[in-house]
């Protein structure tokens, strides 16, 4: 067996480290996740969303973040029960926390920017450096986010055993009703 | 490598003559050739792991230096592989 890094470490990581591994290794990204979004004020308001605001608290961020994590592994374990003959929960909350990890970039990109009213933006010119930042980090929020729906994907692939149609519409209908889950426990919550 | 497949039409081989190296008798027919010898190598390669490994995933995973789903997914497919070519 290979065991030299590889690309297939980035998007697949899951063929190598599952279950307890996984999880430990995501829920430490999830930590700096919730510690740096403080920080740089960037709130993760939902599975696959993140927004930047005027204030951040610990307590609010880490919540957010529990919302996020937790809504992603209850609908994809479930989705798990429905396409899945034999699998264990311990991978799919191991998987899908660790699939969460590239969010960490778009945590610190809170950093190089701030929050701006885009109905200040047009009629008051020294705000464009802010608008540039802001476009910066919506073009590069981008590739986080197909990132992170790869290792998504290949994380109810991996440890589910699904392929095909299958898996793909499955996992579309269970990203998606994971983010509305998400929305709305933080309203709930909120 | 045993051949399983025939070369020419790509169909399942079977075994024609056995012969004992001690007496140099043969015994011809036609025999089935064992489910786990229809097998690629790394097949039954890694069920002889298996068996090694007291049929721990566990261990196996941790020999492969692969996670345990990846190991489970490929015992699955042996396993759909065995039954395709038991019926």
């Amino acid at each position: 067996m290979n065991s030299k890094f590889s690309f297939g470490w980035f998007v697949n990581p899951f063929n190598r480290i599952a279950g307890l591994q996984a999880f430990l290794l995501g829920l430490l990204f999830v930590l700096m996740m919730g510690i740096v979004g403080t920080f740089s004020r960037v709130c993760f308001d939902g599975v696959f969303d993140m927004h930047l605001t005027h204030q951040m608290t610990f307590d609010r961020s880490f919540l957010l973040l529990a919302i996020d994590v937790s809504s992603l592994v209850f609908v994809m374990w479930i989705t798990g029960l429905i396409i899945s003959k034999s699998f264990r929960f311990l991978d799919i909350l191991g998987t899908m926390t660790l699939a969460k990890a590239p969010f960490i970039i778009l945590a610190l990109t809170g950093f190089f920017t701030k929050s701006i009213d885009l109905k200040e933006i047009l009629p008051t010119p020294h705000l464009n450096s802010a608008l540039i930042s802001l476009i910066v980090i919506a073009l590069l929020s981008i590739p986080v986010l197909i990132w992170t729906i790869t290792l998504m994907y290949n994380a109810l692939k991996i440890s589910c055993d699904v392929k095909g149609t299958k898996l793909n519409i499955s996992f579309i209908i269970a990203l998606i009703v994971s983010e509305i889950v998400s929305k709305i426990l933080i309203l709930l919550i909120s | 490598m045993l051949p399983t497949y025939c070369p020419s039409c790509n169909n399942q081989l079977k075994v024609n003559r056995l012969k004992c190296d001690n007496c140099q008798t043969e015994v011809t027919g036609s025999y089935d050739l064992p489910v786990l010898a229809l097998l690629t190598p790394e097949d039954q390669q890694f069920i002889l792991r298996f068996i090694i490994n007291s049929g721990s995933l566990k261990e196996m995973a941790s020999e492969l230096k692969l996670s345990y789903p990846t190991v489970r997914n490929m015992l699955n497919e042996i396993i759909n592989k065995v039954k395709s070519y038991e019926q």
